[in-house]
């Protein structure tokens, strides 16, 4: 028996059905085929597939895909205008953040969300937005260069 | 090395492939979807270590929307393995662990897999288990592997078991030696199994081509052992598979060992894609990868050191006991390198260290990154602080008391070149503030150095062709997953070419088109691909040249390339375009096609000759240790490192700061947990805890120049070194800080607190 | 697997009377779409989110009423929450990750029933109660009768959990919530500990005290032994060490693969003694001496 899901996703009305228990990470990479929203640990643990839901980072693993009908998403297929990269995508680049580039779209959406609350993160306002994001090839290091890069850049401040 | 002036390589430019990463493109092996595919799934051993008595797949075959079903009578009776071929694609007659691969399904959905795995009927003869190595080793331990000799090389009179290895090092008279020692320290560590959990999780796809061959899609960092390994294990001519990897999310060796790293997927996806006759895909989920497929070996290290009354070593002698799991996989090469390491790489005169490579039944070793080597700097390093603080010295004092020379050996390099070591260590005291910084109650400072082997070993090519625009095209036979082809090779490659670093474009790798790689491992990507691709680089420029000369009435010897433009040098107004060259060349010679190669022989040479200079290093470390919880908390983190030359320094920070991160986790959280049956407790990363940003310290990294290694313009590896010193570093830190030495991993809050209350503290 | 999004809590205990134990009710999802995922799947799925009234935070009788519904990160932002019972608050600041405070719930939280689940020793201590609704009659139950086992509450098979009611502590008091990991707020916890101090008018003695402790028992417990020792007393050094260790006895831990039981007990000995000391000095000003 399948459910209809008519959500929005970066903007786009979309409308397709699927298993009650499909995930929204499935429904995202398998029902729709958008990869740009990875799969890892499938409980989360890991934020690699994290997404904006309603305005909040969620992790779409353990998120019904039910759950979307009605709701609108965010995923890092959505972020970039055009050829123009998003802030925080373009800093991530820029100081080397991005070594296998796994968990870079969770980590990326975890931070576009941190900087929609506050361009002037605190540590432990960092530590709070990606406590859930794990990365095992940079050892974070350029990861929170990055967020403040971004952060300085959105801020008019570099 | 002289010095000269780069255009690009030094610099730190953006990651080629960093634009389809920041915005989600499915460059991930896992991305991959073929028309028509079906999904894939194996069934494993229920039990650690079993007979097979039966298997009745009749009900799963018959199950609707199941395509194939196979068990190892479905393939040929051809075993793989590294050192040992002691292994099965499917499990035949026995399993040895519980991930061991029993059946395998394919079918239409991830649900009908499922079930169908569920119908496959296996009746087991349990047998006993055996985690510990030391137990399995004994003579009277049940017999892993019944017709698996034991190694050659075995001492006489020797009584083991299940032994699959045996490294015996011997330098001078340590009995003698020790004897006279004014002051002898022996102790024993331990470490534990860890899996390198890079995040992409594997997946493998296959296809039969309408020509008959196969093609299989691959996250692996080593596609040519997989070809060869698939062919080799399903009975099909080489020439008849494909491999196609793409760039990974991840590896740190554990994607690494051809077939074993998966505990062979790859073999059985295309078994499937053959008996369905449809693609098949199959992507492990994290906790099965757990349980599956290869990990970083635990150890027994037994390490005794006799030292004069001043600090100086004279003797060692030590026993490594290291566990291989279920089948050798690369247990024999990774416990031979951990039982070189645990002579050290300081000035060793005498020394005798045994170390047993023993077959278990848990999940087999891989070459996870520095294999053998944070398990032997562990003892090691701690070891020398033990040593330290029982002759009342300083612990830094008494490394730099023992820093070889140039021109001196230590244990497993016959000569060093010049010594990078003792800097490594005067910097990383200068960056913690050794001696100077004030600790407060609780806190402690230690610091622990490294080395990791680098010399000749296998090799591997390049092609650079140059396009009619000028652009250069790269083949070589390693991958990408955050490491060279996104980094290094371009820089190298526009260098040498003139050309800007976004005309050079690296392919993924294809077995039918890559010239030949052992793959992404052992540090070697900038030595081996580096430098193959610096000297393809160079044979495309040299045919560019021979063909400008003529049209430019000038000697080969004088042009240059700067910007696109062959020039004269010192006359730039004589130039043409480096496409009208390369376009020219479909009349004069076809192409202008490059090649290189990393030469071992003429390594081994100028190693022989000259000696080898070794990427050392210093880590220094703050911590503050909660004495009610045990937990540890790092509160500074220095790395200091000789990795030649830095080609993409970001890359190669970036390397260091992950590998620390890497051992950091070994050292506070990582372990996989058994119980008494063999099975893992924590497989998902629920309760196999990686380190995350709030306990990761950042790691302050200190590029040591002059000392150039082997590689292009001095280059030395950097993937893997980092990994080595941070767990003697950290528990050298909480000795400091409390008077304990805890001897076993991980310095988890429970060890450290045991060790406390055990020291009455 | 069937699926149903009932829209009211009539709806819902009609779907579980009739599904029993083959349905599975889900909420934010964290922890049910992994039982999904690596369990059986249930015979049918049932969503209450769209069941309206069952979100939010109110002030309600000297206490605040909070929906089961309301997420983690609701909490956690609540000024409220954070000002009246701020016990509760650092439970939910300690949650997970921020993308599970995002989607899971209080009510998700209290009905897993996991012996380590963070909101439950702060609401054993809050002396918390809650809504259950069944087909045929509602009640209120108090949180601390409420948990039977892992994953074994009140509710049976059949219940609903419709609010989650908790009485503002008396004036003066103070607690914390104390939770040992390894890592950080990204593990279950190892050992939680929950404590509310009351002192009295003169802040000599402790009036009133209650002790939570979560991840050493089959369910979240209070620790009433430790409990009796310390009221009517002055927190002495002396009493302190003798109730740390009273604490630590009562826990019934288990070894499993994140840590043993002895070393479980040490933790709950160090962290009542912590908890202990802190709440008093945050509710007299005085160190305990």
């Amino acid at each position: 028996m399948s459910v209809i899901i008519k959500t929005t996703i970066n903007g786009k009305k979309v409308t397709a059905s699927a298993e009650p228990s499909t995930s929204l990470l499935e429904f995202l990479r398998d029902t729709l085929e958008m990869k740009g929203t990875k799969l890892c640990c499938n409980t989360g643990e890991c934020g690699a597939c994290t997404v904006i839901f309603n305005g909040m980072p969620i992790n779409s693993c353990v998120t019904v895909a039910a759950d979307a009908d009605g709701a609108e998403i965010t995923t890092i297929e959505g972020l970039a205008d055009g050829d123009n990269l998003h802030a925080v995508q373009q800093a991530f680049i820029d100081t080397g953040a991005v070594q296998c580039g796994y968990c870079t779209p969770g980590y990326i959406i975890s931070v576009k969300a941190l900087l929609d609350r506050t361009t002037k993160p605190t540590a432990e306002d960092i530590e709070e937005a990606v406590s859930g994001n794990i990365c095992r090839c940079t050892g974070y290091a350029k990861i929170i260069d990055a967020i403040h890069l971004a952060a300085n850049r959105i801020a008019g401040r570099a | 090395m002289a010095k000269a002036e780069f255009t690009v390589v030094g610099t730190s430019p953006a990651r080629m492939g960093g634009v389809e990463r920041v915005v989600g493109k499915g460059v991930y092996g896992i991305d991959v979807m073929l028309k028509d595919q079906l999904h894939g799934g194996i069934l494993r051993s229920q039990y650690a270590h079993a007979k097979i008595v039966s298997i009745d797949t009749s009900e799963a075959k018959a199950l609707p929307g199941v395509h194939a079903v196979v068990t190892a009578a479905d393939a040929p009776d051809v075993r793989y393995g590294r050192s040992y071929l002691d292994r099965y694609i499917l499990a035949r007659n026995k399993v040895r662990y519980m991930g061991d691969p029993v059946a395998a399904v394919a079918a239409e959905t991830p649900a009908l897999v499922k079930q169908a795995l569920k119908k496959i009927k296996v009746l087991y003869a349990p047998l006993p288990v055996v985690i510990d190595p030391e137990t399995t080793m004994k003579p009277e331990a049940p017999t892993l592997h019944e017709d698996m000799p034991l190694p050659k090389n075995l001492p006489e009179g020797i009584k083991v078991k299940n032994v699959c290895g045996f490294t015996s090092v011997h330098v001078g008279d340590p009995e003698k030696a020790m004897a006279e020692a004014d002051v002898v320290v022996e102790e024993a560590y331990e470490t534990k199994m860890i899996h390198p959990q890079y995040l992409e999780p594997r997946m493998t796809a296959a296809q039969i081509e309408p020509n008959g061959r196969v093609t299989v899609w691959a996250n692996a960092q080593a596609p040519f052992p997989v070809r060869q390994e698939v062919a080799k294990t399903l009975g099909i001519p080489l020439n008849n598979v494909r491999v196609i990897s793409a760039e990974l999310g991840g590896g740190f060796g554990g994607k690494g060992s051809g077939i074993t790293s998966g505990a062979a997927i790859e073999p059985i996806c295309a078994l499937l894609a053959m008996k369905a006759k449809r693609p098949v895909m199959i992507v492990l989920d994290k906790a099965e990868e757990t349980i599956s497929t290869t990990i970083r070996a635990g150890a027994k290290l037994y390490i005794k050191t006799g030292v004069k009354k001043d600090g100086t070593i004279v003797a060692r002698t030590g026993k490594v006991v290291y566990d291989a799991g279920a089948y050798s996989g690369f247990g024999t090469q990774a416990g031979a390198r951990c039982t070189n390491m645990l002579g050290g790489w300081y000035l060793m005169p005498n020394c005798h260290i045994d170390g047993y490579v023993v077959y278990t039944n848990k999940q087999v070793c891989g070459p996870v990154r520095g294999p053998g080597g944070p398990q032997a700097a562990f003892a090691v390093e701690s070891h020398m602080d033990s040593i330290a603080a029982k002759l009342g010295m300083d612990p830094a004092e008494f490394r730099v008391k023992n820093l070889p020379k140039a021109g001196d050996k230590i244990v497993g390099v016959p000569k060093l070149r010049d010594v990078s070591l003792g800097e490594t260590i005067r910097i990383a005291k200068e960056k913690i503030g050794w001696g100077k910084v004030k600790l407060e109650k609780n806190q402690g400072i230690g610091m622990a150095t490294g080395s990791w082997i680098e010399s000749a070993g296998p090799g591997g090519g390049a092609v650079v062709k140059i396009n009619e625009d000028g652009s250069a095209t790269v083949h070589i036979g390693k991958i990408d997953m955050g490491t060279i082809p996104g980094f290094g090779i371009p820089l190298i490659v526009a260098e040498e070419l003139g050309i800007p670093v976004s005309d050079v474009t690296v392919l993924n790798v294809d077995t039918d088109a890559s010239p030949w790689d052992a793959g992404t491992v052992g540090s070697r990507g900038i030595l081996v691909s580096g430098t193959a691709c610096r000297l393809a680089a160079i044979d495309a420029r040299t045919q560019i040249f021979k063909m400008a000369a003529s049209q430019l009435e000038a000697s080969p010897d004088d042009l240059e390339i700067k910007d696109k433009q062959i020039r004269v040098r010192g006359t730039p107004a004589k130039s043409v375009s480096l496409s009208t060259i390369a376009t020219a060349a479909h009349n004069i010679i076809g192409e202008v096609i490059g090649r290189g190669y990393c030469d071992n022989v003429a390594l081994m040479a100028e190693e022989k000759a000259h000696g080898s200079s070794q990427p050392f290093t210093t880590h220094a470390c703050i911590v503050e240790v909660d004495p009610d919880t045990g937990n540890v908390k790092i509160l500074k983190y220095v790395a200091v490192h000789d990795i030649g030359f830095p080609i993409h320094r970001a890359a190669v920070e970036g390397q260091i700061e992950g590998a620390a991160a890497m051992s950091i986790g070994q050292a506070l959280c990582e372990q996989v947990v058994f119980d008494n049956d063999g099975r893992t407790m924590n497989p998902s990363f629920v309760d196999y805890l990686m380190p995350t940003i709030n306990m990761t310290p950042r790691i302050e990294t200190t590029l040591v120049p002059g000392y150039p290694g082997a590689g292009p313009y001095g280059a030395k590896g950097a993937g893997e070194i980092a990994c080595v010193p941070p767990l003697a570093c950290i528990a050298n830190a909480i000795f400091n800080a409390t008077g304990v030495r805890v001897r076993k991993l991980p310095l988890s809050p429970e060890n450290v607190l045991r060790a406390l209350r055990e020291a009455g503290k | 697997m069937e699926y149903f999004a009932p829209k009211s809590v009539s709806e819902a205990l009609s779907l579980l009377e009739r599904h029993g134990g083959q349905a599975k009710v889900i909420a934010g999802g964290t922890d049910v779409m992994v039982d999904i995922k690596y369990k059986e799947e249930p015979g049918c799925l049932v969503n209450i989110k769209a069941i309206s009234g069952l979100s939010g935070i109110k002030e309600n009788n000297g206490g605040l009423h909070i929906g089961p519904l309301t997420t983690i990160r609701e909490i956690e932002t609540s000024a409220l929450v954070r000002d009246k019972l701020p016990v509760l608050w650092e439970a939910a600041h300690q949650f997970a990750s921020l993308q599970i405070r995002n989607t899971a719930t209080i009510g998700g939280n209290i009905c897993r029933a996991s012996p380590s689940g963070e909101t439950l020793p702060p609401l054993l201590v809050l002396e918390a109660k809650g809504n259950l609704a069944f087909a045929d009659k509602e009640s209120r139950e108090a949180f601390t009768s409420f948990f039977s086992g892992p994953g074994k509450t009140s509710l049976g098979a059949k219940g609903l959990l419709t609010g989650i009611e908790i009485p503002y502590p008396a004036a003066g008091s103070r607690g914390v919530y104390l939770k040992h990991a390894v890592r950080g707020a990204m593990d279950i916890a190892m050992v939680g500990v929950a404590v509310l101090i009351t002192p009295d008018a003169a802040k000599n003695n402790v009036q009133d005290v209650r002790i939570g402790l979560g991840a050493v028992a089959p369910t979240p417990i209070r620790a009433a032994k430790t409990e009796a020792l310390l009221r009517g007393k002055p927190l002495t050094p002396a009493l302190l060490k003798q109730a740390a260790a009273m604490a630590a006895s009562e826990a019934s831990p288990i070894d499993d693969q994140r840590s043993s039981a002895e070393y479980r007990r040490w933790i709950v000995e160090a962290l009542t003694r912590r908890g202990l000391a802190q709440t008093w000095k945050a509710a007299t000003g005085k160190e305990v001496a």
